[in-house]
């Protein structure tokens, strides 16, 4: 099947063709997921979540201008539903991340990760990271959202997205770090 | 390795994981959701609160203010009690003037008002049941 962009789903959608969102729903839902996920800790909180936000994106899809990616503007949707749905939660004590990061943890090869394995450590390293720097890593390195894309889903600055990516990049590091060295002292 | 040709391995390698997936049946309950929606929303734009008719009612009601109101001016007195008798209409005028004596205690306008409302629910459910099927 042709893979098309999302203006064209888009358009079908605003022209009364609805059955075409569905396009849209299968190509985020995972992401939007992960987010509400990670954010709210719940599959099925998560679920309910990331099905309010596709059905808020269908409401006001009228509203979308092309001027932004599809995905930051949903994206945006989806994690103000998600703080939404926490901030009428009860607050619970924040988990505290007190991770060592040190400059020298940059210094890892990712080669030393065995290939079949590699994805298995990278989704524990990630579960590791605070709501916040989880959401800017995935959305910087896997959906490839820019700087300025983050800080607009986000509501941060631009400089805040930056200072947490980066800390969020050493905590990784820090991490994934931590790991291989236990990997290599049980192979000793 | 630079810090430029790190973050480009960092990126390749956090594209190899496949994000967590909602239930097996999550597009399907978003997509029944989506329908429901629209279905409601063309059902509001469908069957409106206040119905054409009841416009139609009370622009006819409003233009039949003004062409009194209109008259009034134009002759400077309302119709006197006379030409109504002259019609036989003196059992109506004697039940229609202790209606607005019982009404009393409240405001005119505010009995006006009531009755006219009540007036043009009854016209528009009588006439939605006549023509509007």
């Amino acid at each position: 099947m042709v893979k098309r962009d999302d203006i064209y789903y888009i358009k079908k959608v605003i022209n009364g063709h609805t059955n075409y969102f569905s396009y849209l729903v299968e190509r985020y839902k995972d992401i939007v997921f992960s987010i509400a996920l990670k954010v709210l800790k719940n599959r099925e909180e998560a679920e309910e979540a990331a099905q309010e936000t596709f059905i808020k994106a269908f409401k006001s899809l009228h509203t979308y201008r092309a001027k932004a990616k599809f995905s930051t503007w949903l994206f945006r949707i989806a994690y103000n539903t998600c703080i939404s749905e926490i901030r009428k939660k009860k607050p619970e004590s924040i988990p505290l991340y007190d991770i060592q990061v040190r400059d020298e943890t940059e210094e890892i090869d990712f080669d030393e990760f065995p290939e079949k394995d590699r994805e298995k450590y990278v989704k524990t390293a990630l579960k590791q990271l605070a709501d916040d720097e989880y959401t800017l890593v995935l959305l910087y390195y896997y959906e490839d959202e820019s700087i300025e894309g983050i800080s607009k889903i986000t509501g941060l600055t631009v400089s805040n997205v930056k200072v947490k990516l980066h800390r969020a990049r050493k905590k990784l590091y820090a991490i994934l770090s931590e790991m291989l060295n236990d990997k290599l002292y049980t192979i000793l | 390795m630079n810090h430029f040709e790190k973050d480009i391995k960092l990126r390749q390698l956090l594209k190899t994981i496949t994000p967590e997936s909602p239930g097996p049946d999550f597009s399907n309950r978003v997509m029944k959701s989506i329908f429901e929606e629209q279905f409601s929303l063309e059902q509001l734009k469908k069957y409106p609160v206040l119905k054409k008719s009841f416009w139609v009612f009370l622009s006819l009601f409003a233009i039949l203010i003004a062409i009194a109101v209109v008259l009034s001016i134009i002759s400077g007195t309302y119709p006197d009690q006379s030409t109504l008798q002259n019609f036989g209409m003196d059992k109506i005028l004697t039940g229609y003037q202790s209606f607005l004596t019982q009404l009393g205690t409240l405001p005119v306008s505010i009995a006006s008002i009531l009755t006219a409302t009540s007036l043009l629910v009854l016209m528009e459910l009588l006439f939605d049941k006549k023509f509007g099927g």
